[in-house]
Protein backbone atom coordinates (compact mmCIF):
# COMPACT_ATOMS: atom_id res chain seq x y z
CA UNK A 1 0.00 0.00 0.00
CA UNK A 2 1.18 3.43 -0.72
CA UNK A 3 1.67 5.62 2.26
CA UNK A 4 -1.05 8.34 1.76
CA UNK A 5 -3.40 5.04 1.42
CA UNK A 6 -2.44 3.77 4.72
CA UNK A 7 -2.85 6.73 6.22
CA UNK A 8 -6.75 7.04 4.71
CA UNK A 9 -7.37 3.51 6.18
CA UNK A 10 -5.80 4.67 9.57
CA UNK A 11 -8.38 7.55 9.71
CA UNK A 12 -10.81 5.23 9.01
CA UNK A 13 -9.85 2.91 11.63
CA UNK A 14 -9.85 5.66 13.62
CA UNK A 15 -13.35 6.90 12.71
CA UNK A 16 -14.62 3.39 13.45
CA UNK A 17 -13.89 3.35 17.13
CA UNK A 18 -14.78 6.65 17.82
CA UNK A 19 -18.61 5.74 16.52
CA UNK A 20 -18.57 2.50 18.54
CA UNK A 21 -20.21 3.79 21.51
CA UNK A 22 -22.91 4.53 18.92
CA UNK A 23 -24.15 1.65 18.03
CA UNK A 24 -22.35 -1.02 19.33
CA UNK A 25 -22.73 -2.81 22.78
CA UNK A 26 -21.12 -2.30 26.21
CA UNK A 27 -19.03 -5.66 25.85
CA UNK A 28 -17.82 -4.41 22.71
CA UNK A 29 -16.91 -0.67 24.02
CA UNK A 30 -15.21 -2.29 26.71
CA UNK A 31 -13.48 -5.22 24.21
CA UNK A 32 -13.00 -1.77 22.59
CA UNK A 33 -10.86 -0.13 25.24
CA UNK A 34 -8.70 -3.07 25.79
CA UNK A 35 -7.94 -3.47 22.23
CA UNK A 36 -6.34 -0.05 21.99
CA UNK A 37 -4.63 0.11 25.39
CA UNK A 38 -2.98 -2.83 24.38
CA UNK A 39 -2.28 -1.34 21.19
CA UNK A 40 -0.88 1.43 22.44
CA UNK A 41 1.29 -0.31 25.00
CA UNK A 42 2.65 -2.43 21.81
CA UNK A 43 3.05 0.63 19.74
CA UNK A 44 5.17 2.31 22.91
CA UNK A 45 7.34 -1.13 23.12
CA UNK A 46 7.88 -0.50 19.48
CA UNK A 47 9.85 2.65 20.19
CA UNK A 48 12.62 0.39 22.27
CA UNK A 49 11.91 -3.16 20.62
CA UNK A 50 10.82 -2.49 17.59
CA UNK A 51 13.28 0.89 16.42
CA UNK A 52 15.59 0.80 18.79
CA UNK A 53 16.14 -3.42 18.82
CA UNK A 54 15.71 -3.46 22.72
CA UNK A 55 13.80 -6.07 23.53
CA UNK A 56 12.26 -4.28 26.58
CA UNK A 57 10.98 -6.64 29.33
CA UNK A 58 10.42 -3.45 31.52
CA UNK A 59 7.58 -1.84 29.79
CA UNK A 60 5.24 -3.02 32.06
CA UNK A 61 7.06 -0.95 35.32
CA UNK A 62 6.08 2.06 33.22
CA UNK A 63 2.56 0.87 32.62
CA UNK A 64 2.06 0.05 36.84
CA UNK A 65 3.78 3.58 37.40
CA UNK A 66 1.22 5.27 35.06
CA UNK A 67 -1.22 3.86 37.04
CA UNK A 68 0.03 4.26 40.32
CA UNK A 69 0.48 7.74 39.90
CA UNK A 70 -3.02 8.13 39.15
CA UNK A 71 -4.18 5.84 41.78
CA UNK A 72 -2.52 7.55 43.94
CA UNK A 73 -3.36 11.21 43.04
CA UNK A 74 -7.16 10.58 43.16
CA UNK A 75 -6.90 8.45 46.43
CA UNK A 76 -4.14 9.26 48.91
CA UNK A 77 -4.02 13.15 47.92
CA UNK A 78 -7.99 13.94 45.87
CA UNK A 79 -6.26 15.49 42.71
CA UNK A 80 -7.17 15.36 39.99
CA UNK A 81 -7.12 12.23 37.56
CA UNK A 82 -5.18 14.20 35.13
CA UNK A 83 -2.55 15.61 37.65
CA UNK A 84 -2.35 11.50 38.13
CA UNK A 85 -1.40 10.73 34.84
CA UNK A 86 1.17 13.88 35.19
CA UNK A 87 2.57 12.27 38.17
CA UNK A 88 2.44 8.67 36.74
CA UNK A 89 4.57 9.85 33.61
CA UNK A 90 6.96 11.63 35.97
CA UNK A 91 7.82 8.68 37.73
CA UNK A 92 7.92 6.38 35.16
CA UNK A 93 10.33 8.82 32.55
CA UNK A 94 12.53 9.18 35.78
CA UNK A 95 12.27 5.40 36.29
CA UNK A 96 13.30 4.91 32.55
CA UNK A 97 16.30 7.46 33.00
CA UNK A 98 17.55 6.02 36.51
CA UNK A 99 17.74 2.48 35.23
CA UNK A 100 17.55 3.32 31.74
CA UNK A 101 21.80 4.72 32.31
CA UNK A 102 22.52 0.89 33.55
CA UNK A 103 20.61 -1.73 32.02
CA UNK A 104 20.70 -0.10 28.49
CA UNK A 105 24.76 -0.91 28.50
CA UNK A 106 23.22 -4.38 28.37
CA UNK A 107 22.34 -6.27 24.75
CA UNK A 108 20.28 -8.67 23.90
CA UNK A 109 19.35 -11.50 26.07
CA UNK A 110 21.36 -9.48 28.70
CA UNK A 111 19.22 -6.36 28.73
CA UNK A 112 15.48 -8.54 28.14
CA UNK A 113 16.87 -10.68 31.21
CA UNK A 114 17.87 -7.09 33.55
CA UNK A 115 14.45 -5.51 32.61
CA UNK A 116 12.82 -8.87 33.66
CA UNK A 117 14.01 -8.26 36.67
CA UNK A 118 13.28 -4.59 37.48
CA UNK A 119 9.51 -5.90 37.12
CA UNK A 120 10.20 -7.62 40.06
CA UNK A 121 11.65 -5.90 42.06
CA UNK A 122 9.21 -2.78 41.26
CA UNK A 123 6.40 -5.10 42.18
CA UNK A 124 8.16 -6.23 45.71
CA UNK A 125 8.78 -2.57 46.28
CA UNK A 126 5.40 -1.08 45.66
CA UNK A 127 3.96 -3.99 47.72
CA UNK A 128 5.66 -2.47 50.68
CA UNK A 129 4.34 1.46 50.23
CA UNK A 130 1.97 2.15 52.45
CA UNK A 131 1.31 5.66 50.34
CA UNK A 132 0.72 2.72 47.47
CA UNK A 133 -1.55 0.49 49.37
CA UNK A 134 0.88 -1.80 50.21
CA UNK A 135 -0.18 -5.82 48.75
CA UNK A 136 -3.62 -5.11 48.82
CA UNK A 137 -3.90 -2.54 46.23
CA UNK A 138 -5.99 0.69 45.63
CA UNK A 139 -9.50 0.73 45.19
CA UNK A 140 -9.96 4.47 43.14
CA UNK A 141 -13.53 6.18 42.89
CA UNK A 142 -15.69 5.58 40.04
CA UNK A 143 -15.46 7.35 37.44
CA UNK A 144 -17.84 8.57 34.71
CA UNK A 145 -18.96 6.11 31.98
CA UNK A 146 -16.76 4.16 29.02
CA UNK A 147 -17.52 6.19 26.37
CA UNK A 148 -14.84 9.16 27.74
CA UNK A 149 -12.44 6.21 28.12
CA UNK A 150 -12.85 4.99 24.90
CA UNK A 151 -12.17 8.28 23.69
CA UNK A 152 -9.12 8.69 25.76
CA UNK A 153 -7.95 5.38 24.73
CA UNK A 154 -8.34 6.21 20.81
CA UNK A 155 -6.52 9.68 21.76
CA UNK A 156 -3.53 8.02 23.40
CA UNK A 157 -3.30 5.74 20.54
CA UNK A 158 -3.28 8.52 17.54
CA UNK A 159 -1.14 10.52 19.34
CA UNK A 160 1.47 7.22 20.16
CA UNK A 161 1.34 6.24 16.32
CA UNK A 162 2.54 10.03 15.56
CA UNK A 163 4.62 9.96 17.59
CA UNK A 164 6.20 6.79 15.92
CA UNK A 165 5.60 7.86 12.06
CA UNK A 166 7.47 11.34 13.47
CA UNK A 167 10.47 8.60 14.60
CA UNK A 168 10.41 6.82 11.16
CA UNK A 169 11.26 9.84 8.88
CA UNK A 170 13.50 11.84 11.70
CA UNK A 171 16.71 12.04 12.16
CA UNK A 172 16.29 11.19 15.78
CA UNK A 173 14.39 8.06 14.51
CA UNK A 174 17.18 7.08 12.20
CA UNK A 175 19.61 7.68 14.73
CA UNK A 176 17.46 5.09 16.64
CA UNK A 177 17.63 2.36 13.47
CA UNK A 178 21.27 2.62 13.37
CA UNK A 179 21.82 1.61 16.80
CA UNK A 180 19.58 -1.50 15.92
CA UNK A 181 21.66 -2.01 13.01
CA UNK A 182 24.91 -2.08 14.36
CA UNK A 183 25.34 -0.20 17.39
CA UNK A 184 29.38 0.40 17.11
CA UNK A 185 28.81 1.30 13.46
CA UNK A 186 26.39 3.70 14.91
CA UNK A 187 28.63 5.63 17.48
CA UNK A 188 32.08 5.57 14.96
CA UNK A 189 29.24 7.90 12.58
CA UNK A 190 28.46 10.35 15.33
CA UNK A 191 24.80 9.20 16.93
CA UNK A 192 25.23 9.40 20.51
CA UNK A 193 23.87 6.31 21.29
CA UNK A 194 23.66 6.04 24.98
CA UNK A 195 21.61 9.80 25.16
CA UNK A 196 19.38 8.02 21.75
CA UNK A 197 18.95 4.80 23.65
CA UNK A 198 17.89 6.61 26.82
CA UNK A 199 15.49 9.20 25.61
CA UNK A 200 13.43 6.26 23.56
CA UNK A 201 13.75 4.06 26.66
CA UNK A 202 12.12 7.42 28.36
CA UNK A 203 9.51 8.20 25.25
CA UNK A 204 7.74 4.54 25.94
CA UNK A 205 7.73 5.38 29.62
CA UNK A 206 5.68 8.26 28.41
CA UNK A 207 3.34 6.17 26.30
CA UNK A 208 2.74 3.23 28.57
CA UNK A 209 2.28 5.49 31.60
CA UNK A 210 -0.78 7.09 30.30
CA UNK A 211 -1.96 3.75 29.00
CA UNK A 212 -1.76 2.61 32.91
CA UNK A 213 -3.06 5.63 33.87
CA UNK A 214 -5.83 5.59 31.64
CA UNK A 215 -6.71 1.85 32.45
CA UNK A 216 -6.55 1.71 36.03
CA UNK A 217 -8.69 4.74 36.01
CA UNK A 218 -11.39 2.80 33.69
CA UNK A 219 -10.92 -0.24 36.08
CA UNK A 220 -11.22 1.59 39.43
CA UNK A 221 -8.97 -0.90 41.18
CA UNK A 222 -4.87 -1.57 41.32
CA UNK A 223 -2.66 -4.23 42.90
CA UNK A 224 1.29 -4.74 42.75
CA UNK A 225 0.72 -7.86 40.99
CA UNK A 226 -1.54 -6.68 38.00
CA UNK A 227 0.36 -3.22 37.73
CA UNK A 228 3.66 -4.66 37.28
CA UNK A 229 2.06 -7.78 35.48
CA UNK A 230 5.12 -9.74 33.24
CA UNK A 231 2.66 -11.58 30.89
CA UNK A 232 0.97 -8.14 29.98
CA UNK A 233 4.66 -7.37 28.81
CA UNK A 234 4.89 -10.34 27.07
CA UNK A 235 1.44 -9.85 25.57
CA UNK A 236 2.93 -6.03 24.31
CA UNK A 237 5.80 -8.22 22.68
CA UNK A 238 4.11 -10.36 20.76
CA UNK A 239 1.64 -7.94 19.41
CA UNK A 240 4.49 -5.86 18.33
CA UNK A 241 6.13 -8.92 16.73
CA UNK A 242 3.10 -10.26 15.14
CA UNK A 243 1.94 -6.93 13.59
CA UNK A 244 5.56 -6.19 12.26
CA UNK A 245 7.69 -4.28 14.58
CA UNK A 246 9.56 -1.26 13.37
CA UNK A 247 7.07 -0.45 10.94
CA UNK A 248 4.41 2.61 11.89
CA UNK A 249 1.27 0.59 11.51
CA UNK A 250 2.10 -2.73 12.58
CA UNK A 251 2.10 -3.26 16.22
CA UNK A 252 -1.64 -1.21 16.32
CA UNK A 253 -2.68 -3.90 13.36
CA UNK A 254 -1.06 -7.00 15.40
CA UNK A 255 -2.67 -5.72 18.86
CA UNK A 256 -6.13 -5.45 17.84
CA UNK A 257 -5.88 -9.18 15.72
CA UNK A 258 -4.48 -10.92 18.14
CA UNK A 259 -6.87 -9.21 20.97
CA UNK A 260 -9.83 -10.30 18.50
CA UNK A 261 -8.47 -13.46 18.25
CA UNK A 262 -8.78 -14.10 22.11
CA UNK A 263 -11.83 -12.58 22.72
CA UNK A 264 -13.39 -14.88 20.00
CA UNK A 265 -11.63 -17.75 20.86
CA UNK A 266 -12.04 -16.85 25.05
CA UNK A 267 -16.33 -16.36 23.81
CA UNK A 268 -16.49 -19.80 22.23
CA UNK A 269 -14.13 -22.38 23.61
CA UNK A 270 -13.11 -20.98 27.29
CA UNK A 271 -11.14 -23.41 28.54
CA UNK A 272 -8.76 -24.43 25.54
CA UNK A 273 -8.58 -20.64 24.38
CA UNK A 274 -4.87 -20.39 25.47
CA UNK A 275 -3.60 -23.52 23.54
CA UNK A 276 -5.29 -21.90 20.55
CA UNK A 277 -4.19 -18.86 20.74
CA UNK A 278 -0.55 -20.63 21.30
CA UNK A 279 -1.18 -22.03 18.25
CA UNK A 280 -1.77 -19.05 16.51
CA UNK A 281 1.39 -17.29 17.38
CA UNK A 282 2.79 -20.45 16.41
CA UNK A 283 1.52 -20.87 13.08
CA UNK A 284 2.02 -17.15 12.50
CA UNK A 285 6.16 -17.22 13.59
CA UNK A 286 6.66 -19.97 11.00
CA UNK A 287 4.41 -18.32 7.99
CA UNK A 288 5.35 -14.71 8.89
CA UNK A 289 7.86 -14.41 11.05
CA UNK A 290 8.62 -10.33 10.09
CA UNK A 291 4.46 -9.72 10.60
CA UNK A 292 1.77 -8.58 9.20
CA UNK A 293 3.01 -5.35 8.01
CA UNK A 294 5.49 -7.14 6.22
CA UNK A 295 3.07 -9.73 4.54
CA UNK A 296 1.31 -7.22 3.66
CA UNK A 297 3.61 -5.54 1.54
CA UNK A 298 5.10 -8.66 -0.11
CA UNK A 299 2.46 -10.84 -0.26
CA UNK A 300 1.09 -9.40 -3.68
CA UNK A 301 4.93 -9.79 -5.10
CA UNK A 302 5.52 -13.02 -3.63
CA UNK A 303 1.76 -14.67 -3.65
CA UNK A 304 2.14 -17.81 -2.05
CA UNK A 305 5.52 -18.38 -2.35
CA UNK A 306 6.09 -15.84 0.57
CA UNK A 307 5.32 -18.34 3.11
CA UNK A 308 7.31 -20.92 1.31
CA UNK A 309 10.21 -18.53 1.07
CA UNK A 310 10.17 -17.59 4.89
CA UNK A 311 9.93 -20.54 6.34
CA UNK A 312 13.29 -21.92 3.83
CA UNK A 313 14.78 -19.04 5.36
CA UNK A 314 13.87 -19.01 9.30
CA UNK A 315 14.46 -23.04 9.42
CA UNK A 316 16.07 -23.89 12.33
CA UNK B 1 53.48 22.51 9.78
CA UNK B 2 49.55 22.35 9.72
CA UNK B 3 48.76 18.71 11.25
CA UNK B 4 45.64 17.69 11.22
CA UNK B 5 46.44 14.77 13.22
CA UNK B 6 49.41 14.36 15.87
CA UNK B 7 49.95 10.96 17.64
CA UNK B 8 51.76 11.03 20.95
CA UNK B 9 53.44 8.11 22.86
CA UNK B 10 50.06 6.34 22.25
CA UNK B 11 49.68 2.99 24.25
CA UNK B 12 46.89 0.90 24.18
CA UNK B 13 47.12 -2.62 26.72
CA UNK B 14 45.05 -5.35 26.44
CA UNK B 15 45.74 -6.51 30.12
CA UNK B 16 48.79 -8.40 28.92
CA UNK B 17 48.85 -7.73 25.53
CA UNK B 18 50.94 -4.45 24.36
CA UNK B 19 49.06 -4.21 21.25
CA UNK B 20 50.60 -0.52 20.77
CA UNK B 21 53.41 0.83 22.37
CA UNK B 22 54.55 4.48 22.42
CA UNK B 23 53.49 5.10 18.73
CA UNK B 24 54.40 9.14 17.72
CA UNK B 25 53.83 10.70 14.59
CA UNK B 26 51.68 13.24 12.77
CA UNK B 27 49.42 13.92 9.64
CA UNK B 28 49.73 17.44 7.71
CA UNK B 29 46.99 18.50 6.21
CA UNK B 30 45.20 17.21 2.82
CA UNK B 31 48.63 14.12 2.96
CA UNK B 32 47.59 10.46 2.50
CA UNK B 33 49.26 8.34 5.62
CA UNK B 34 50.09 4.52 4.63
CA UNK B 35 50.09 2.02 7.53
CA UNK B 36 51.67 -1.13 7.18
CA UNK B 37 52.60 -3.94 8.89
CA UNK B 38 52.53 -7.71 8.78
CA UNK B 39 49.43 -9.06 10.68
CA UNK B 40 48.55 -8.42 13.97
CA UNK B 41 50.76 -5.87 14.17
CA UNK B 42 48.53 -3.34 15.69
CA UNK B 43 47.34 -0.73 12.61
CA UNK B 44 43.47 -1.48 13.29
CA UNK B 45 44.43 -0.98 16.97
CA UNK B 46 45.75 2.32 16.30
CA UNK B 47 42.47 3.70 13.49
CA UNK B 48 40.53 1.83 16.88
CA UNK B 49 42.38 4.49 19.24
CA UNK B 50 42.37 7.64 17.00
CA UNK B 51 38.37 7.02 16.08
CA UNK B 52 37.71 6.30 19.24
CA UNK B 53 36.38 2.76 19.55
CA UNK B 54 38.93 2.02 21.68
CA UNK B 55 40.45 4.19 24.59
CA UNK B 56 44.10 4.25 24.96
CA UNK B 57 45.89 3.20 27.81
CA UNK B 58 48.28 6.29 27.71
CA UNK B 59 49.46 9.23 25.42
CA UNK B 60 47.71 11.68 23.39
CA UNK B 61 45.67 12.22 20.36
CA UNK B 62 45.51 15.31 18.89
CA UNK B 63 43.27 16.34 16.07
CA UNK B 64 43.58 20.06 14.83
CA UNK B 65 45.76 20.83 17.48
CA UNK B 66 43.37 19.84 20.24
CA UNK B 67 43.39 16.62 22.77
CA UNK B 68 40.34 14.21 21.91
CA UNK B 69 41.52 10.91 23.17
CA UNK B 70 39.16 10.83 26.08
CA UNK B 71 36.02 11.88 23.50
CA UNK B 72 33.41 9.11 23.22
CA UNK B 73 34.12 7.66 19.47
CA UNK B 74 30.32 9.82 18.76
CA UNK B 75 32.14 13.08 19.81
CA UNK B 76 35.02 12.58 16.95
CA UNK B 77 32.28 12.05 14.61
CA UNK B 78 31.31 14.79 15.52
CA UNK B 79 34.63 17.05 14.77
CA UNK B 80 34.47 15.80 11.49
CA UNK B 81 36.86 12.25 12.09
CA UNK B 82 35.25 9.17 10.06
CA UNK B 83 36.57 5.39 9.21
CA UNK B 84 35.61 2.24 7.60
CA UNK B 85 35.69 -1.16 9.17
CA UNK B 86 38.11 -4.20 7.81
CA UNK B 87 35.13 -6.45 9.05
CA UNK B 88 32.72 -4.50 6.97
CA UNK B 89 30.07 -2.81 9.31
CA UNK B 90 26.77 -2.15 7.11
CA UNK B 91 23.20 -1.51 8.58
CA UNK B 92 21.78 -4.99 6.85
CA UNK B 93 18.46 -3.74 7.41
CA UNK B 94 18.39 -0.96 5.49
CA UNK B 95 18.74 0.25 1.93
CA UNK B 96 22.03 1.29 0.54
CA UNK B 97 20.39 5.02 0.64
CA UNK B 98 19.52 4.79 3.80
CA UNK B 99 23.07 3.23 4.97
CA UNK B 100 24.80 6.36 3.47
CA UNK B 101 21.99 8.52 4.63
CA UNK B 102 22.94 7.95 8.12
CA UNK B 103 26.07 9.27 7.38
CA UNK B 104 24.98 12.46 6.57
CA UNK B 105 22.23 12.44 8.99
CA UNK B 106 24.87 12.47 11.62
CA UNK B 107 28.70 12.67 10.85
CA UNK B 108 30.61 16.24 10.94
CA UNK B 109 29.00 19.07 12.55
CA UNK B 110 26.86 20.75 10.08
CA UNK B 111 25.80 18.07 8.85
CA UNK B 112 22.41 18.06 7.26
CA UNK B 113 19.22 17.10 9.25
CA UNK B 114 16.69 17.00 6.93
CA UNK B 115 15.57 13.17 5.93
CA UNK B 116 15.30 13.95 2.33
CA UNK B 117 18.37 16.01 1.60
CA UNK B 118 20.39 13.39 3.34
CA UNK B 119 19.08 10.99 1.03
CA UNK B 120 20.10 13.32 -1.99
CA UNK B 121 23.79 13.69 -0.63
CA UNK B 122 23.57 9.73 0.05
CA UNK B 123 22.62 9.54 -3.85
CA UNK B 124 25.51 11.89 -4.93
CA UNK B 125 28.26 9.75 -2.50
CA UNK B 126 26.96 6.76 -3.74
CA UNK B 127 27.08 7.47 -7.47
CA UNK B 128 30.43 8.88 -6.27
CA UNK B 129 31.54 5.31 -5.35
CA UNK B 130 30.34 3.75 -8.74
CA UNK B 131 27.25 2.32 -6.41
CA UNK B 132 24.45 4.12 -7.94
CA UNK B 133 22.92 1.00 -9.72
CA UNK B 134 22.35 -0.58 -6.06
CA UNK B 135 20.47 2.24 -4.38
CA UNK B 136 17.77 0.64 -3.41
CA UNK B 137 19.30 -2.72 -2.43
CA UNK B 138 19.24 -4.21 1.23
CA UNK B 139 22.70 -3.61 2.91
CA UNK B 140 23.37 -7.48 3.14
CA UNK B 141 22.51 -8.03 -0.71
CA UNK B 142 25.64 -6.54 -1.36
CA UNK B 143 28.32 -8.37 -2.06
CA UNK B 144 32.29 -8.06 -0.64
CA UNK B 145 33.51 -5.60 -3.14
CA UNK B 146 30.16 -3.79 -3.29
CA UNK B 147 30.01 -3.79 0.56
CA UNK B 148 33.74 -1.95 0.36
CA UNK B 149 32.21 0.94 -1.83
CA UNK B 150 29.09 1.07 1.08
CA UNK B 151 31.81 1.67 3.90
CA UNK B 152 33.62 4.10 2.04
CA UNK B 153 30.17 5.91 0.89
CA UNK B 154 29.53 6.23 4.13
CA UNK B 155 31.97 7.71 5.70
CA UNK B 156 32.21 10.09 3.28
CA UNK B 157 28.50 11.48 3.39
CA UNK B 158 29.81 12.04 7.12
CA UNK B 159 31.79 15.15 5.69
CA UNK B 160 34.72 14.12 6.82
CA UNK B 161 38.37 16.38 7.64
CA UNK B 162 40.30 12.92 8.49
CA UNK B 163 39.45 9.93 6.86
CA UNK B 164 40.71 6.72 8.16
CA UNK B 165 40.57 3.66 5.48
CA UNK B 166 40.70 -0.04 6.99
CA UNK B 167 41.76 -1.98 4.52
CA UNK B 168 39.29 -0.75 1.72
CA UNK B 169 40.56 -2.59 -0.88
CA UNK B 170 41.36 -6.10 0.50
CA UNK B 171 39.53 -8.56 -1.93
CA UNK B 172 38.87 -6.44 -4.55
CA UNK B 173 40.49 -7.43 -8.12
CA UNK B 174 43.43 -5.57 -9.73
CA UNK B 175 40.41 -3.56 -11.84
CA UNK B 176 38.35 -2.81 -8.72
CA UNK B 177 41.38 -1.36 -6.77
CA UNK B 178 42.94 0.85 -10.00
CA UNK B 179 38.76 2.19 -9.47
CA UNK B 180 39.52 2.55 -5.24
CA UNK B 181 42.18 4.45 -6.30
CA UNK B 182 40.68 6.92 -8.41
CA UNK B 183 38.55 7.44 -5.98
CA UNK B 184 40.75 8.07 -2.72
CA UNK B 185 43.13 10.74 -4.33
CA UNK B 186 39.71 12.16 -5.80
CA UNK B 187 38.53 12.67 -1.90
CA UNK B 188 42.03 13.91 -1.16
CA UNK B 189 41.56 16.38 -3.77
CA UNK B 190 38.50 17.50 -2.03
CA UNK B 191 41.12 18.72 0.77
CA UNK B 192 40.70 15.20 3.15
CA UNK B 193 43.14 13.89 5.01
CA UNK B 194 43.77 10.32 4.45
CA UNK B 195 45.46 7.25 6.72
CA UNK B 196 44.97 4.21 4.54
CA UNK B 197 45.43 0.38 6.39
CA UNK B 198 46.40 -1.59 3.39
CA UNK B 199 47.97 -4.82 2.48
CA UNK B 200 48.46 -4.02 -1.38
CA UNK B 201 52.12 -2.84 -1.74
CA UNK B 202 51.05 -0.82 -5.60
CA UNK B 203 48.29 0.63 -4.36
CA UNK B 204 49.85 2.31 -0.80
CA UNK B 205 52.80 2.98 -2.38
CA UNK B 206 51.29 4.75 -5.18
CA UNK B 207 48.77 6.41 -2.84
CA UNK B 208 50.37 7.55 -0.10
CA UNK B 209 52.89 10.29 0.61
CA UNK B 210 54.38 8.87 3.45
CA UNK B 211 54.45 5.79 5.00
CA UNK B 212 54.72 4.51 8.64
CA UNK B 213 55.68 1.00 9.43
CA UNK B 214 53.97 -0.87 12.72
CA UNK B 215 55.18 -4.68 13.72
CA UNK B 216 54.33 -5.63 17.24
CA UNK B 217 52.73 -2.39 18.39
CA UNK B 218 55.88 -0.48 17.81
CA UNK B 219 56.52 2.32 14.96
CA UNK B 220 59.70 0.66 13.07
CA UNK B 221 59.89 3.03 10.42
CA UNK B 222 58.20 6.38 9.08
CA UNK B 223 58.65 8.49 5.97
CA UNK B 224 58.95 8.20 2.28
CA UNK B 225 57.44 5.08 0.51
CA UNK B 226 60.25 4.41 -1.46
CA UNK B 227 63.21 5.23 1.31
CA UNK B 228 60.64 2.73 3.89
CA UNK B 229 60.21 0.10 1.28
CA UNK B 230 64.05 -0.21 1.53
CA UNK B 231 64.44 -0.28 5.08
CA UNK B 232 65.96 -3.20 6.05
CA UNK B 233 63.83 -3.90 9.89
CA UNK B 234 61.15 -3.34 7.43
CA UNK B 235 61.92 -5.92 4.74
CA UNK B 236 62.77 -8.40 8.05
CA UNK B 237 59.66 -7.65 9.51
CA UNK B 238 57.50 -8.70 6.35
CA UNK B 239 59.87 -11.34 4.83
CA UNK B 240 61.36 -12.43 7.91
CA UNK B 241 65.33 -11.35 8.24
CA UNK B 242 68.37 -12.29 5.80
CA UNK B 243 70.58 -15.36 7.13
CA UNK B 244 73.98 -14.39 7.60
Amino acid sequence: MKPALKFIFAALVVGGFATVPSWGSAVLVQFGINALILATLAQSWNIIGGYTGYPSFGNSVFYGLGGYGVAIALVQYQLPSAVGLILGVVLAVLFAFLLGLPVLRLRGHYFAIATLGLTEVMTAIVSNLDIAGRNVGLILPLAKGDTLFLELSLALLVVTTLAVAWISRSRFGFGLIAIRENEVAAAVMGVNTTLYKILAFALCAVFSALAGGIHAYWITYLDPGSAFDVSLNVRMIIMAVFGGPGTIFGPALGAFALAAISEILASKITSLASIFFGVVIVVAIIFMPRGVADLAQNFRRFGWRYFQENIKAHRV
Amino acid sequence: MDNILEVRNLTKRFHGLLAIDRVTFALERNQILGLIGPNGAGKTTLVSLVSGTLQPTEGSVLFEGKPIHRLAGFRRALLGIARTFQVMRPFPGLTVLDNVAVGALFGAAGSTRQLAAAREDANRWLHFVGLDHRVRQRADALGGPDRKRLELAKALAMRPKLLLLDEVMAGLNPVEIEEVITVIKKVRDQGISIVVIEHVMKAIQSLSDRLLVLHHGEKIAEGKPQEVLRNDQVIAAYLGSKRR
